[in-house]
């Protein structure tokens, strides 16, 4: 159908539209044409990535000048495949009703270990594995090896993309991994670089967040990137999370010792080289003196995009002298490491500031500030020089080097602390120190800063007025869609007590609570027995879920459960869990019906969607809290207060309200999709946990639904789930939540299309 | 139900929201939404008629209740099973009075394998095996695999130009299966067994495929009332595929021979269909009916000769059977206030007094809400149009 969305030509390639569709475009075009940033939050299910794209994609079209690019970041590779499918489709429709042949190139971009197609490398198991093989076989003096000593093994995808790839533009069309695949396969071009490549030209890149976010990669991938893109965050709930992860560095006792060995290595290297080769190092002395002056120039001249990790005034100044020979910044690296093993060896838990660190250094071993700074870009440019193959052997000397530099740029927003034993073995000595960013907008700070546009969009921003503070940005739009439903499909509701009036709660003082354990069991016992297939529960952390468990068993109630469902149980371990979760859709679909316990913030919690019979219920069992005596995230929390005046209350109860929306939201997949949403804890019913919910869960909640017994939930949900097992069909959609162009068109349907989007 | 003695208290029963239905109108009178309520309830009805569409008349229907745990849910009152079995006693009465030229009900209960009744064509038996069945107490998981493959091993053998049907009322949400359902369910599909499932809890997923995969519907009850609605949708003869075989059959029509007592030469004699069945006493009687081909005796009809293999059905069966195929329109219906002319119901004679009234098209005779339902529930014809006809 076509759309005409405020004087902007849309072709969207269904049929049918949501009325929040529409709403969400006309949001998104304002957003747009004011060359602003947004944050919109619409329920999952309801089409978000489709509109995004028509819309853009339209966009695009109309003003080719203005918005050159779309740049879109999702979470996972199932993910970013889905996104380009949706892309297919819309390429699709374009050509159909327009005729013409599509001169739109969209592609997506993953890890090697993804994109790979040489047979040997592509075999092994680990990304880094992949990563390492490959860079020992596309390494420059490699292949300058190569040439004068044909027996050194290349790649031959990426000799053959690097003789005649970059001359030659991949073809116009939608590109998914695999698509570049079997067109690397048949031209016998590297489909990795020839990706990475290609992003410059390409209309649309769809990757990972980690593209652009982690300095690392994006000084790598993104950084020549134009200016006038549109950058899409989606899923991005926890794009602050990512953000500091991005930033932060742990170091542990085993990281030291490896770094021992990396420096051992530069050393015999740095001997071997000088007996062999003194040219080379001197040549690269004389490049050092010169300095980093082609970086400030390609900064200055707004090429790139900047690197949080290269501050602008180590581009200006010229490496110092005290680093500049290969042999002094062994040496200076070696004092390093001895002082951080030194800090390591401690029995109480220090927390200090960078300037702290810093004096601490220079009072210690004499280690100054400025070659602190420059230090990641010295090692780079010495395992340059070195011609070391395997790059991957050397990623704990640079995560020792970027932390180095990252101490001695920022003063602010970062924090050390060295623990010498984990909080739940305060025997076994286990020293880590941790150099924690507090501050979510550095990392993200220059793709605010870059790009014309940036949205941030996912299923559950609420409250909106959040990220943009947490983030440091000036939205010019902030809009939650409700989702309009034919048919209540939704039913959340808050129990806050057993059915002998105990209150309900996973509060620390009732945690170990005999009467708040069985409580809990009996409403899992009684849902198992009313609500078909799949149950989803999730507890607040692992500890408690185990602690829970244990209980029931002791007091039978798992026996119970299991005659109405079989139990499956989230583990830490990766391949556990995808164990469990396999086992746990089967059970679902051939009627045995199953009940997963997982964990709110686990790789369920966040990854798995449990569409139709998959989670019929979720039951969340307290309030998801992040653990709140780690010393990272009481920093954490003290800094936000202090710059942002965020209490620290709102933070947690933000927090755990968004992981908890995001765990519930898991059963609900689109509009003919049901399922119950039950908290189980007494807290939810208060108005400052309830109004941190998404706007699409809190219209369904009514007084009705709140602080329920046990027996009551099991009322409304026999009641809910025979309601939703009555037939329902697309043409009781039609004209209330799904709309032809002409229902679309119609003065009242614009009305209540305004009222969907709720401005922040 | 009303004379059902209570058994659950009511205070342990589900919240029935009875207030919510009720809306006051604007001088606060409740008057008009529970006449409206009333009316509702008189006039439910089945109605879209499939017109000319070729039916599976000869049907072979399996019923299968669950009888595991959930059965003594309080849900329905007084639980799940007794108001089940009371409903399939009416169920079973509808069945035969609908669908007389031959029908087989096969109950049996599924977690158990314990065997209501195996006899087909006789709905005393059935109805009498269920009200047996009433007090039977209900345990552990039900099997969805075990139950469909028995029910299968039976109707496999059935002539492929009958219907082979199978209906389970459900009421787990979990089935413990010894293999792998998806198996059966291809089987089941190509022995063309139509398998429809009433639940009586909530959609389950494996009930939802295994309907759709061999044709049959899958509804869940809200109450009672909806479930009787339910399973009455099961009365009706499905349409047949096109795929299913074509046969003519041959069948007998014996007539009734009533022999006087005085009589010299009637002997009392065993009827055929009684022979196996030890437990309602001789059986001896005078009169009955003869199979024209090989005079074995029977006092019910319809039945399969157990000696000669003719079907015996009377005439009046095989018309009864006809409505299915030439179902009577359904009557137009518009507000009492707009209709002109006599203000008396065409059948009843009764003053019209309900909001709407019923207009047969081919006629144009008016009947009342009442009659509407009669005619169209039991006689399947018009009257009114019949009485012309016969004028004419």
């Amino acid at each position: 159908m076509k759309l005409n969305i405020e004087g902007l030509l849309v072709y969207f390639p269904y049929d049918y539209i949501y009325p929040e569709q529409y709403s969400y475009m006309l949001e998104l075009k304002r957003t747009l044409d004011a060359k602003g940033h947004g944050v919109l939050e619409m329920p999952s299910g309801t089409g978000k990535t489709i509109s995004l794209l028509s819309l853009i994609v339209a966009y695009q079209k109309a003003y080719p000048l203005e918005v050159t690019k779309l740049i879109y970041c999702s979470r996972t590779v199932p993910e970013i495949e889905k996104v380009v499918e949706e892309l297919r489709k819309l390429m699709e429709f374009y050509t159909k009703e327009t005729g013409e042949k599509n001169n739109f190139l969209a592609l997506a971009l993953s890890s090697r270990k993804n994109l790979c197609i040489h047979p040997e490398v592509s075999s092994l198991r680990f990304g880094k594995e992949v990563d390492g093989k490959c860079h020992s076989l596309t390494a420059s003096y490699i292949r300058a090896q190569h040439h004068s000593n044909p027996s050194q093994p290349v790649c031959r995808f990426y000799e053959e993309f690097d003789a005649v790839g970059r001359q030659v533009p991949i073809p116009s069309g939608i590109y998914n991994l695999d698509d570049l695949k079997d067109f690397g396969r048949k031209k016998g071009w590297c489909p990795y670089y020839l990706a990475r490549y290609s992003i410059l030209h390409a209309n649309i890149v769809v990757y990972s967040y980690h593209y652009l976010l982690d300095p690392k990669i994006a000084d790598l991938v993104s950084k020549e990137l134009a200016k006038k893109s549109v950058v899409v965050f989606d899923e991005a709930h926890n794009i602050d999370n990512v953000c500091i992860d991005s930033m932060s560095v742990n170091i542990t006792r085993r990281t030291l010792d490896r770094c021992q060995t990396n420096v051992d290595t530069l050393q015999n290297t740095i001997q071997r080289i000088k007996e062999t080769d003194a040219a080379k190092l001197r040549e690269e002395y004389r490049r050092l003196v010169e300095g980093l002056k082609e970086a400030n120039v390609a900064r200055e001249t707004d090429i790139y995009l900047s690197n949080p990790v290269l501050p602008d005034e180590v581009l200006q100044e010229a490496i110092p002298g005290s680093i500049r020979t290969a042999e002094h910044f062994v040496g200076f690296l070696k004092r390093f490491l001895e002082y951080l093993k030194a800090r390591l060896r401690i029995h109480h838990v220090v927390q200090e500031s960078s300037p702290q660190f810093l004096k601490d250094i220079y009072e210690k071993v004499c280690i100054d500030r400025k070659p602190l700074r420059f230090c990641a870009e010295r090692l780079r440019s010495l395992l340059r020089t070195l011609e070391i193959a395997d790059i991957a052997d050397f990623s704990p000397i640079t995560l020792i080097s970027h932390f180095a530099t990252l101490v001695s740029t920022y003063s602010k927003g970062f924090t050390i602390i060295i623990e010498p034993f984990e909080d739940k073995t305060p025997t076994i000595a286990n020293p880590v120190l941790h150099f924690s960013c507090m501050d979510p907008s550095i990392a993200i700070k220059p793709v605010f800063e870059r790009f014309q546009s940036v949205v941030i969009t996912s299923g559950t921003l609420s409250p909106l007025d959040i990220y943009p503070r947490i983030l440091d940005f000036r939205p010019v739009t902030m809009a939650s869609f409700t989702m309009t439903l034919a048919r209540t499909c939704l039913c959340p509701l808050i129990v806050g007590r057993g059915n002998d009036q105990v209150a309900m709660s996973s509060k620390f003082e009732t945690r170990e609570d005999f009467a708040v354990i069985r409580n809990y069991g009996n409403l899992l016992l009684e849902m198992s027995a009313i609500v078909p297939d799949g149950i989803v529960a999730f507890f607040t952390s692992y500890v408690y879920m185990e602690n829970i468990v244990a209980s029931w068993y002791e007091q039978g109630i798992l026996e119970n459960i299991q005659r109405n469902k079989l139990i499956f149980i989230e583990t830490p371990d990766a391949a556990e869990t995808s164990m469990a979760l396999e086992k746990y859709q089967e059970a679902c679909e051939n009627g045995r019906g199953a009940i997963l316990l997982s964990v709110a913030r686990g790789k369920v919690s966040e990854g798995i969607d449990f569409v139709h019979h998959f989670g019929r219920a979720v039951i969340m069992f307290g309030v998801p809290y992040v653990y709140t005596q780690s010393r990272i995230l009481k920093a954490r929390l003290e800094y936000l207060r202090d710059q942002f005046q965020i209490r620290e209350n709102d933070f947690l109860t933000f927090d755990a309200m968004r992981h908890a929306a995001q765990c519930v939201g898991r059963a609900i997949r689109g509009k003919t999709d049901y399922g119950l949403m039950i908290f189980a804890d007494k807290r939810y019913a208060r108005a400052d946990k309830r109004g941190k919910l998404p706007r699409w869960i809190q219209e369904h909640i009514s007084d009705g639904s709140l602080n329920l017994t046990i027996d009551e939930t099991v009322q409304l949900s026999k009641h809910f789930l025979r309601q939703m097992a009555q037939p329902f069909r697309r043409e009781d959609q039609l004209g209330l939540s799904l709309l032809t162009l002409e229902q679309l068109q119609s003065e009242e349907m614009l009305e209540k299309i305004s009222q969907i989007a709720q401005q922040a | 139900m009303d004379e059902e003695p209570e058994r659950a208290k009511r205070w342990e029963g589900g919240y029935e929201r009875t207030w919510e239905v009720l809306k006051e109108d604007e001088s606060g009178s409740l008057k008009a939404t529970v006449e409206d309520i009333l009316f509702q309830a008189k006039r439910k009805r089945v109605f879209e008629s499939h017109g000319q569409v070729r039916l599976g008349m000869m049907r072979h229907l399996y019923v299968v209740i669950d009888s595991s745990r959930t059965m003594e849910d309080q849900d329905l009152k007084p639980n799940r099973l007794t108001s089940t079995l009371k409903l399939m006693e009416f169920f079973v009465e509808e069945y035969f009075d609908q669908n007389p030229i031959i029908g087989n009900v096969l109950l049996f209960e599924i977690n158990t394998f314990f065997y209501i009744c195996f006899d087909a064509g006789n709905p005393k038996k059935h109805v009498a095996a269920l009200k047996k069945a009433v007090g039977s107490t209900c345990l552990g998981e039900p099997s969805l695999y075990n139950a469909l493959n028995i029910a299968m091993q039976t109707l496999k053998h059935m002539p492929g130009h009958t219907s082979r049907e199978i209906l389970i009322i459900f009421s787990s949400l979990t089935t413990c299966d010894p293999a792998n359902i998806y198996e059966l369910i291809k089987t089941l599909k190509e022995l063309k067994i139509r398998v429809s499932v009433i639940g009586l809890s909530a959609e389950v997923r494996v009930c939802t495929i295994l309907t759709r995969e061999t044709g049959g519907s899958y509804n869940v009850i809200l109450d009672e009332s909806h479930f009787k609605e339910l399973l009455m949708l099961h009365v009706k003869p499905p349409p047949a595929s096109s795929s299913s075989e074509c046969s003519l059959i041959r069948m007998g029509f014996p007539q009734h021979i009533i022999a006087s007592v005085s009589d010299q030469d009637a002997k009392p004699s065993f009827s055929m269909s009684h022979l196996e069945s030890v437990d309602e006493g001789p059986g001896l009687t005078l009169g009955g009916y003869y199979c024209p081909q090989c005079r074995a005796k029977y006092t019910e009809l319809p039945v399969e000769c157990k000696v000669c293999g003719l079907t015996l059905v009377s005439a009046p069966h095989l018309a009864r059977s006809f409505h299915h195929l030439f179902p009577l329109d359904a009557f137009q219906e518009s507000p009492l206030e707009e209709h002109t002319g006599d203000r008396f119901c065409q059948a009843c004679q009764g003053e019209l007094k309900d909001k709407s009234v019923f207009t047969c098209p081919a006629c144009s005779s008016v009947f009342c809400t009442e009659c509407d339902l009669f005619i169209h529930d039991t006689l399947h014809c018009c009257p009114a149009c019949i009485h012309t006809q016969g004028a004419s």
